[in-house]
């Protein structure tokens, strides 16, 4: 059976087994045709085809890419060094604003008696996001990079109940300031995340060019846009988040030029403290933003811009 | 992957009542967002499908690119070069930073310069890129289309287009200079007999001297003879120059590409047929060519450089396709030929029980037959695709079918792969 299955050269004793040799010369082509199961066909004869597994169909595309990069260039050093950077704001952060209660391993570990393990698996938590990060930001490895990014995402995955908690107790307890470093905190995973990203993809982009496969003109005027687009989508993601997140503020502040009392009833109303208030604000914003992409004003602006210059 | 890790984080914040998930969530949307805002991806429109418009479908970023190309050749031979220049034109009045593809084929390398190119191109601009593509296969080719993509900055979406620019271009089988293989045979043709047709004619070699006959030309007087004829007029006559019809006979069935794509019996055919044809059109003989496969294609026998190119264009364009027998090409083409003509037939030999026959066909009609065969089973053994008792049994095979077609009285010769044109020609004329 095994020997069935196995793939190898053509057995060509079918083609004289009881045969009157003939001056012709035989076929392989009808031998392959003529075998059973081992047919016998070389390997090389057949085409490649990359099937994608579920998970890449699930992502639109590899998730992972396997390819060796040259060392790298100034463009992805200075990647490396930002994302670096970002990493460990983020990590601090996250230290700051991400208690350990909340979260299943602290159920689990007070239902097992053993308190210090839930916090033991947090910090670890922690650490493989900082230290998978840190190796695969040197290293160019998006395995330890993805690793990282699970890991400092699955560390906030806690019940918090509505109510924004420190990780630390020294920490002022004013909203306004909570919802600034939350919306820091977000803007620096989201930043890192992308800043790493664009080590990958230049790292890809420079080996590319050094093995000839590519080339690019006018290299700085690529990446100058890259960086001014680093600085700006992070401002915006920042303002719109913090709209959604104020929108206990604004919400009222319209409502109070009609009526004082009922805005002021509002301000203090749990729906709109709550994370809830935080999705009725995400709502609102996006309902503008959807209603935008509904009439395709993208589209129109590049219109409008293409006739005016 | 982000829009489906930020929807997830937004559901699992609000079940948890995490805040902390939902803010990343929002930011991670708003980052989105704003990308799709500056790359115009907005011309997906919120249905989910796009916009009826075909021109609008591209949306506004890449309608006002432009593609021209220009090609050094349309015509060239195997292992030569193409030179291609791309102009690029932006005539919007908006900065594009694009990623650009001219797509060859995929047996051609770039040899100099790049195909695929990214670049920022101010408003009203225009750019060239250019690159050198080496051809190693013959064929009939395409360059093209011109594949371009915007990106949004952070590289979170892209728009695409084809622009259908396209160039065709011709690849012939190389030819190998085989009159090495004339001078050092014992005679001065390979062909005797049937070529040599000793003939007067209208040609330039020198035939004889006769009398002058009213009506001849003044030009071909011969005066010292005439003078020495104590005044009778002589004149020169001259051999003709067209001495023979050649027929060359290319297989090109499925079973003739058995082998690497570069290095298989069609390959080595068609560069001999390539080679064989300008031989013998520079010795003003006449070639025809037939090539038979799924169907029969031939060229009539014709002379000069113009029927060079017919056939060289018929041989690059020969496909490894279907498994007509030999004996129904030769049926076919017996009655068009004079006999005695030299007929090469270039064959792996292989799966055609009817070779023969044929060649006894021929044989028997006083044909001249030389059978110059690339062998398949080397290719096959040097690639590793069978083993060694495999291509011991099937090249005794071999040996006995070429044994019994040189009994016919053909001459053959087993075209091993890393042997020269002229070598094996001479082996197969047994000099």
């Amino acid at each position: 059976m095994a020997e069935e299955n196995s793939k190898g050269p053509v057995d060509t004793a079918h083609l004289y087994d009881g045969k009157v040799v003939r001056s012709s010369a035989p076929s392989r082509v009808k031998a392959a045709g003529t075998l059973k199961r081992d047919t016998g066909i070389p390997d090389d004869a057949m085409p490649e085809i990359e099937i994608p597994g579920w998970i890449e169909t699930i992502f639109g595309g590899p998730v992972l890419t396997t390819r060796k990069f040259l060392p790298p260039d100034r463009m992805v050093v200075s990647l490396q060094i930002w994302s670096s950077a970002s990493l460990l704001v983020l990590t601090f952060l996250t230290f700051m604003l991400t208690p350990v209660s909340g979260t299943a391993w602290f159920t689990l570990s007070n239902i097992l008696g053993i308190g210090f393990i839930g916090l033991a698996i947090h910090w670890i938590l922690m650490l493989i996001g900082l230290i998978g990060g840190f190796f695969g930001i040197s290293q160019r490895d998006q395995r330890a990079l993805l690793a990282s990014y699970v890991a400092l995402i699955l560390v906030t995955v806690r019940f918090a109940g509505s109510k924004v908690e420190y990780g630390l107790s020294f920490l002022p307890e004013d909203e306004t300031i909570q919802k600034i470093l939350l919306i820091l905190y977000a803007v620096f995973l989201v930043m890192y995340i992308e800043i790493s990203s664009g080590i990958i993809r230049f790292s890809m982009l420079d080996t590319s060019i050094r093995t000839g496969e590519v080339y690019v003109m006018n290299v700085n005027a690529i990446t100058r846009r890259y960086t001014r687009a680093l600085s700006v989508t992070p401002a915006v993601a920042g303002f719109v988040a913090m709209l959604t997140l104020f929108i206990n503020l604004i919400i009222p502040a319209f409502v109070g030029i009609l009526d004082p009392v009922a805005a002021n009833r509002l301000r203090e109303s749990v729906e709109l403290t709550s994370v809830y208030g935080v999705a009725l604000g995400t709502i609102l914003v996006f309902i503008i933003i959807a209603s935008m992409f509904a009439i395709n004003l993208p589209l129109r602006i590049q219109q409008y811009t293409e006739r005016q210059s | 992957m982000f829009a489906s890790l930020s929807i997830a984080m937004y559901l699992l914040g609000l079940v948890l009542r995490n805040q902390q998930l939902v803010t990343v969530a929002v930011v991670l949307l708003s980052f989105l967002t704003w990308a799709a805002l500056r790359t115009a991806h907005g011309d997906v429109a919120s249905t989910g499908k796009r916009m009826e418009d075909a021109a609008m479908d591209e949306g506004v970023q890449l309608q006002s690119i432009v593609a021209m190309r220009k090609t050094s050749s349309a015509r060239v031979f195997e292992d030569g070069e193409i030179d291609v220049t791309v102009r690029i034109q932006n005539r919007s009045g908006v900065a594009k930073v694009l990623e650009l593809r001219d797509r060859v084929p995929e047996v051609m390398r770039v040899k100099k310069g790049a195909n695929y190119v990214l670049m920022e191109i101010g408003p009203k601009r225009e750019t060239e890129i250019s690159y050198t593509i080496e051809t190693p296969l013959r064929g009939f080719y395409t360059i093209g289309p011109v594949c371009i993509r915007v990106q949004d900055e952070l590289g979170l979406f892209h728009n695409e287009k084809e622009i259908l620019l396209y160039d065709d271009f011709l690849v012939f089988p190389k030819m190998e200079d085989i009159k090495d293989a004339m001078v050092k045979s014992r005679v001065p043709k390979i062909f005797t007999g049937a070529v040599n047709i000793r003939n007067p004619g209208e040609g330039s070699n020198f035939y004889n001297l006769r009398e002058y006959i009213p009506g001849d030309p003044m030009k071909k007087v011969n005066w010292k003879a005439t003078a020495r004829q104590d005044g009778k007029m002589m004149v020169n006559e001259f051999e003709r120059d067209a001495v023979s019809d050649v027929i060359l006979i290319v297989d090109s069935r499925a079973v003739s590409e058995t082998g690497p794509v570069s290095r298989n019996s069609l390959v080595y055919s068609t560069r001999a047929a390539a080679s064989l044809t300008q031989y013998f059109l520079s010795r003003r003989d006449s070639v025809g060519l037939v090539v038979y496969g799924d169907e029969i294609v031939s060229v009539d026998r014709d002379t000069g450089k113009k029927q060079l190119y017919i056939i060289l264009t018929k041989l690059a364009g020969a496909m490894a396709k279907g498994n007509t027998p030999l004996k129904i090409v030769t049926n076919r083409i017996m009655p068009h030929i004079h006999r005695g003509s030299p007929i090469i037939i270039l064959s792996p030999l292989e799966d055609d029980p009817t070779i023969i026959d044929a060649v006894r066909d021929l044989r028997a009609r006083n044909f001249e037959v030389t059978v110059l065969s690339p062998s398949s089973l080397e290719f096959e053994f040097d690639a590793r695709r069978i083993d060694r008792t495999g291509y011991e049994v099937l090249k005794t095979e071999r040996d006995i079918l070429i044994t019994e077609l040189r009994g016919l009285g053909a001459y053959v010769m087993d075209w091993e792969p890393d042997m020269l044109l002229f070598t094996a020609l001479a082996g197969a004329r047994g000099f």
